[in-house]
């Protein structure tokens, strides 16, 4: 590609002909525009510009970015690592308003089945560690990998190897927005294409799950939620059978509260389906709620409870409102003559969840759900068209209240 | 494929807005002004089944672009484009005229066999562009409805070019993870770190 081919600007003033956008994949980042920056060569046009990370907020590196006047929605940089510590590895990641937070473990990048690089998942964080707000931008920073001979099929190479090596020099990034699927379908006006984009790329959210990918979270999890688990069980048992020193005894409380914290990380497990079981936990919440409030015990280890039901209460309204707004966008989409057979069928699932059912489960006393509801949906989780909510589920999850709001779903199992 | 002579590095993706679709090239071909880069074909000549349309249309991954002409019945040697029924305004928000509705937009989906009710339905789509009958008349109309209901019989637009987009949609979604979106597992760790954060003592 002869750089006289390139009659088109970037940064200037012009310009990228319309209808063109930036979308490059994963091997281009890696093996053309990389490459060429960690190798000196030149890059014909530049599309991709510095950025010091320490420097730009993610919403400064937005305009920065822009390639030419199209609308973006995700945007591109290199960045040099710098370290946080002279003598250290780690990398130094703060910005003036906040800072970058790795999430995940790397993921490895192929080209024809050999390593090239690897992604990094980071999301920024308002504030200062470790009290920072998540924001919804996220960046993916890509670096190429030394060990290029290695095969791909291994795909989780663990990251030891070399980490000190890859913790410097240039890497390619792009930030991005995560996309609130929810905020887009409760919006009353719905045009068919939004609908139509919105819905397929949550629909890819889910067929691009790698298959292994599941059993990987489960395997990781596992480990905790089986004793936890137990656990439950044991005491699930003894609640049942004799409730009134677990309510009243003082002694218990601390008992309990380790009890609390533990299921504190329950949901882990179990999240991924609250929103689908809801029918089989939230009675039991309620269940609790009502012995503690007959007690009127103000040590009670319930309390934490009871503020955890007002949140989600609180939550379960909105919950509703967005059903409701799923029900709606059903509807129209029927009206319409539903462009795909897909889209209803992802829409359909919603049908069970409508508002008067909702409410309906929310009073239902079930005592009949046993201590073994937590491992059910555990296994649940193989179901597809469930964790085609659930992911929904965890969009809403980046508000404050909703962390709240799993462990709601999850503390029930003992009470 | 038009006089495609320009090139872009790596990454650039033909990936229009329907307002690019309809501002940017619908206009600018049914008025004959020129335009850079000519790079949408006309096939208005060339009924082709959709899955012939590969070389001959400009393709961008898995989608092809060519102009057309309005029709009635669209038909091809295996089949015939059926229309959904979902008609779609275009807006324009360009800052001279803000929110002008430029062009509407219609879903038709490809049968294979005899027109008109013989057919098979298959998975092939086509997205159609037509400009407005009168694009500044309906200048700054919020209400839609009234602007996309048919007044009478439409005049003729323009040269009665349309813009289609073809695609097949996926059974199977493919696994196409070019991380402009956050992959399943990535979502999973992220709830994963509120929950982290849950957990510290206070």
């Amino acid at each position: 590609m002869a750089p006289e081919n390139m009659s088109i600007s970037v940064n200037g003033q012009s310009q990228v002909p319309p209808g063109f956008r930036f979308h490059p994949t994963e091997e281009e980042l890696l093996q053309y525009y990389l490459n060429k920056k960690v190798s000196n060569q030149r890059i014909d046009l530049d599309v991709i510009r510095e950025v010091d990370l320490n420097k730009l907020e993610p919403w400064d590196i937005q305009e920065k970015c822009k390639i030419g006047t199209t609308p973006q929605n995700d945007w591109y940089f290199f960045s040099h690592k710098d370290k946080k510590y002279p003598t250290g590895t780690r990398t130094n990641r703060a910005t003036a308003a906040g800072f970058w937070k790795a999430t995940g473990r790397d993921k490895v990048i192929c080209s024809n089945s050999r390593r090239i690089g690897m992604r990094k998942t980071l999301v920024f964080y308002k504030g200062r560690a470790p009290h920072g707000q998540k924001s919804d931008w996220i960046m993916h920073e890509y670096r190429l990998d030394d060990n290029n001979t290695s095969n791909c099929n291994i795909t989780n190479v663990p990251t030891v190897v070399g980490d000190a090596a890859q913790e410097e020099g240039w890497v390619v990034c792009r930030i991005f927005k995560k996309k609130n699927l929810h905020k887009i379908l409760s919006s009353p006006i719905l045009s068919t294409t939004s609908i139509t984009t919105e819905t397929r790329s949550g629909q890819s959210l889910f067929d691009s799950c790698p298959e292994g990918a599941l059993e990987q979270i489960l395997q990781y999890m596992g480990r905790t939620c089986k004793e936890e688990e137990n656990e439950a069980y044991i005491n699930n048992n003894s609640t049942r059978f004799n409730l009134q020193p677990i309510n009243t005894g003082i002694s218990n409380t601390s008992n309990h509260n380790g009890f609390h914290e533990k299921f504190l990380k329950l949901p882990t497990l179990d999240s991924p389906n609250s929103t689908s079981s809801q029918d089989c936990y939230q009675p039991n919440i309620h269940e609790g709620m009502m012995v503690t409030e007959n007690n009127n015990n103000p040590l009670s280890p319930f309390t934490d409870h009871h503020q955890n039901m007002d949140y989600h209460a609180h939550h379960m309204d909105s919950g509703i409102t967005n059903w409701a707004a799923l029900d709606r966008l059903v509807a129209s989409q029927l009206n319409g003559q539903t462009e795909t057979s897909r889209q209803l069928a992802c829409f359909n699932i919603t049908d069970p969840y409508d508002n008067d059912d909702h409410d309906h489960e929310l009073q239902l006393p079930s005592t009949l759900r046993g201590p073994l509801s937590s491992s059910n949906t555990y296994h649940a989780t193989h179901d597809y068209n469930n964790r085609e909510i659930d992911l929904w589920n965890f969009d809403r999850q980046s508000s404050p209240l909703s962390s709240s709001d799993t462990l709601c779903h999850l503390s029930t199992g003992p009470i | 494929m038009g006089d495609n002579q320009f090139k872009l590095p790596p990454g650039f993706r033909f990936d229009p807005t329907d307002e690019e679709l309809v501002v940017h090239f619908l206009q600018r071909k049914a008025t004959l002004l020129p335009f850079h880069p000519d790079v949408i074909p006309d096939l208005h000549l060339y009924p082709y089944d959709p899955w012939e349309l590969n070389g001959k249309a400009l393709s961008e991954g898995k989608q092809w672009y060519f102009y057309s002409r309005r029709a009635q019945n669209r038909v091809t040697s295996n089949g015939y484009w059926k229309t959904l029924g979902i008609e779609e305004p275009i807006f324009s928000s360009s800052s001279s005229n803000s929110t002008s509705k430029v062009g509407m937009k219609r879903y038709l989906t490809f049968y294979v066999g005899e027109a008109p009710n013989s057919g098979i339905k298959t998975n092939w789509i086509m997205h159609e562009y037509r400009l407005s009958s009168s694009a500044s008349d309906c200048a700054s109309s919020s209400t839609t409805t009234r602007s996309s209901k048919r007044r009478g019989q439409p005049k003729t637009e323009y040269s009665g070019y349309v813009l289609c987009r073809v695609y097949e949609r996926d059974e199977e979604e493919d696994d196409d993870d070019d991380g402009t979106e956050l992959s399943c597992l990535d979502e999973v760790f992220l709830s994963l770190d509120d929950l982290d954060e849950i957990s510290l003592p206070n």
